[in-house]
């Protein structure tokens, strides 16, 4: 225990003396969130949308009204621009500028008036279909809304109405990604740190320094993965607690599942941290880790759930989240963060972060060679 | 503690293999308690391969070898207890301080605070490092690395200390401090000590026993005496030559003290007895067989001679052969790494 102390000692106070390696390891997972977040939102907002309105009548103001009201809503979902010209608008289009041109016909309003199958023309960029779609569903609300002329008081006793109930405090989009990047800054904790070090050491050839002394191979893994975990501990918790910030979330509102949330972010590092060990302890140069980060990365984030639920994936990938630990941590911490839920709710993703995590640690130390 | 055994190291045979290249090739001899064993040989030879082998680092393809009475494949743990290395790459963590490098590796044996900070105060002092102790290694000269690697080496009171290439890369004054070092060191600390070399004079230096190893084999082993009686001659006068140069190399052999010729690079290297007494004559000899002396120079047979004697070429030549090879073979320096 005193040898392996040592090598904990040794490689802190290494990591220590690298301020911009701290320094890097805490900001590129909040930049990650920062990014994502706001490329990606769930919502897609502010599509430009071209409208040329050729029928002065009270169904085409009408129309556009409607079409104003989604512009400066809560979801601003477009961003309506007024075209004089048909063409400008299709070549806007084409150009890029706009996502799509609304097209109101001459006698639009007269056709709706004598029920003369009004038409409408929207002309999508469907090279973008997500945007497309989304354009064509806000028309198609704008023009669905245009016999509204008053607001009822009382809800129709003929329509059916679904009433949503939300169990849980509202999370959006952005707020959703916090446990995604919390388990990002681990990933990138145990990838740069634990084996990372040895993998270092052999590259710059002073691994001898240790492997010549009588410390055993227990105490160099133990001694490496206790380092990076207590490294990469406090990283994600610091991470934990900025991302918090920056998201909008309460600090003292989530206080109390404090001491669930490091359980759950010490099981998910020791994890990782023997599985790198286990996979990056064989190698020699750090070319190699970097080849390998890349290619973990994607196949233990993105089928994790920490972007997209993995019950919408494919059979076979979601067979595989079932042996991925970062959808057990992601859904672990969702559960904890976003439900309040207790330890027996997670009982079964702490049970299989211990066992990967005992079956890795025991592969890591035997597969470990000292002597060529 | 266990008793010292005679044989500090003990070696059968061994050998180790890379694919179709064998780096060392049953390769047998011992080390006994209190000398200094150097193996001396060019670069490549194999040096590095059999002390990695000795150190537990590598396991031989065959043959064997005991190191503090213990065998080094069944119980390597033990052989780590009982030896100090210092490799030929400086392995001295670079973000730590010299004073710090020491405790962590005191630490590694499981040497108890207070005599840590001893042993390490002691040690620094031996090797020149008290006033740059506390400074991160990265500030380190080359040669300060050294030292301390060395002293790295000691904290634990090995029996037996390999040094692998001890002043590789290091200015002459450096290196003179070392082999210092080195010297002090074995007298205060009364360890056996195993050392490689490419250099003559360090060999020459330090050594009480020597091995040359060329091309993965020992090709002569004894002290530096016992290497020099196997050579005829006790001095060798080397002569730069104008053209014509074979017929005077015919001449000189023929001189009944004359015991060897041999010619590198345009230069006569002639091994004789009582050489000072004999240069006049060996220059007339020179000018008889119609051939000019550019320069001569004469000195006691060295080591240098010995392993040109036993080699057929310097080691400097050879280093030249070895380097093109490896470069051309596209080998790594370390071997399968």
């Amino acid at each position: 225990m005193v040898r392996m102390l040592a090598v904990i000692d040794r490689d802190l106070k290494k990591f220590r003396r690298n301020p911009l390696v701290v320094g890097m390891s805490v900001l590129m997972p909040l930049l990650y969130l920062v990014i994502l977040g706001n490329s990606f939102q769930g919502k897609l907002r502010h599509l430009p949308l071209a409208v040329v309105d050729l029928d002065p009548g009270p169904s085409s103001r009408r129309l556009v009204e409607n079409l104003s009201a989604l512009e400066s809503g809560a979801l601003e979902i477009l961003a309506m621009t007024r075209v004089a010209d048909q063409q400008q608008a299709v070549a806007g289009v084409a150009a890029g500028t706009f996502k799509g041109a609304l097209v109101i016909p001459p006698r639009f309003s007269k056709r709706r008036a004598v029920a003369a199958r009004p038409e409408v023309g929207l002309f999508l960029d469907n090279s973008d279909n997500i945007s497309a779609d989304a354009l064509r569903g806000a028309v198609q609300g704008a023009v669905n809304a245009i016999p509204d002329e008053h607001i009822a008081i009382r809800e129709s006793n003929v329509a059916v109405h679904v009433r949503d109930v939300n169990l849980y405090p509202k999370v959006d989009y952005f707020q959703s990604l916090v446990p995604g990047v919390v388990i990002m800054a681990i990933f990138l904790g145990a990838l740069t740190t634990g084996a990372f070090n040895l993998v270092m050491d052999r590259f710059l050839g002073v691994d001898e320094s240790y492997l010549l002394t009588p410390l055993t191979k227990t105490d160099i893994v133990g001694g490496l993965i206790v380092s990076g975990l207590f490294i990469t501990t406090t990283m994600a918790f610091v991470i934990f607690v900025a991302s918090m910030w920056i998201t909008g979330i309460p600090l003292a509102h989530w206080l109390s599942r404090t001491p669930m949330v490091l359980l759950i972010v010490v099981l998910t590092t020791l994890g990782l941290q023997s599985l790198m060990f286990f996979i990056l302890g064989q190698f020699h140069h750090p070319r190699i880790v970097g080849i390998l980060s890349g290619f973990l990365n994607v196949i233990l984030f993105f089928p994790s759930g920490a972007v997209y639920p993995i019950a919408s994936f494919p059979g076979w990938l979601r067979g595989f989240a079932r042996f991925n630990p970062e959808a057990y941590a992601v859904h672990a911490l969702k559960a904890v963060l976003f439900k309040g839920a207790g330890l027996m709710t997670i009982a079964g993703d702490i049970l299989f972060l211990l066992v990967f995590t005992a079956i890795m640690l025991v592969l890591a130390v035997v597969t470990f060679q000292r002597a060529e | 503690m266990a008793a010292e055994p005679a044989k500090m190291v003990e070696v059968q045979g061994i050998t180790r293999r890379f694919g179709d290249f064998v780096a060392v090739d049953q390769v047998s001899f011992d080390v006994m308690a209190g000398e200094i064993f150097g193996f001396l040989g060019p670069n490549g030879a194999g040096k590095t391969t059999l002390i990695r082998m000795l150190t537990t680092l590598l396991k031989p393809t065959g043959g064997g070898a005991r190191v503090a009475g213990v065998e080094v494949t069944e119980n390597p743990d033990a052989v780590r207890r009982a030896i100090g290395v210092v490799p030929q790459a400086l392995t001295s963590d670079l973000d730590l301080t010299g004073r710090e490098n020491m405790d962590i590796y005191g630490r590694f044996y499981g040497i108890g605070a207070a005599e840590r900070r001893e042993r390490t105060a002691m040690l620094l002092e031996l090797v020149n490092l008290t006033g740059r102790a506390d400074e991160l290694v990265a500030a380190y000269s080359g040669g300060m690395r050294r030292r301390l690697e060395i002293a790295r080496g000691l904290v634990h009171r090995p029996r037996l200390l390999f040094l692998d290439e001890p002043t590789i890369g290091l200015d002459p004054q450096s290196r003179r401090l070392v082999w210092r070092f080195i010297d002090e060191m074995r007298q205060s600390e009364r360890m056996t000590i195993f050392l490689t070399t490419h250099y003559m004079e360090e060999a020459e230096a330090l050594c009480d026993r020597i091995a040359i190893i060329d091309n993965g084999r020992i090709i002569a082993m004894g002290t530096q005496e016992e290497l020099k009686a196997e050579v005829a001659g006790s001095d060798v006068v080397t002569l730069r030559l104008a053209p014509p140069v074979a017929p005077v190399l015919a001449r000189l052999a023929d001189l009944p003290f004359v015991h060897k010729v041999t010619e590198e690079e345009g230069e006569a290297r002639v091994a004789l007895d009582h050489g000072a007494e004999h240069l006049p004559q060996v220059i007339g000899e020179v000018a008889a067989a119609g051939g000019t002396v550019l320069a001569a120079t004469i000195h006691e047979l060295s080591l240098e001679d010995v392993f040109i004697h036993f080699t057929g070429k310097s080691i400097r030549q050879e280093e030249t052969r070895k380097v093109s090879f490896l470069v051309g073979a596209g080998i790594p320096q370390k071997w399968g790494r």
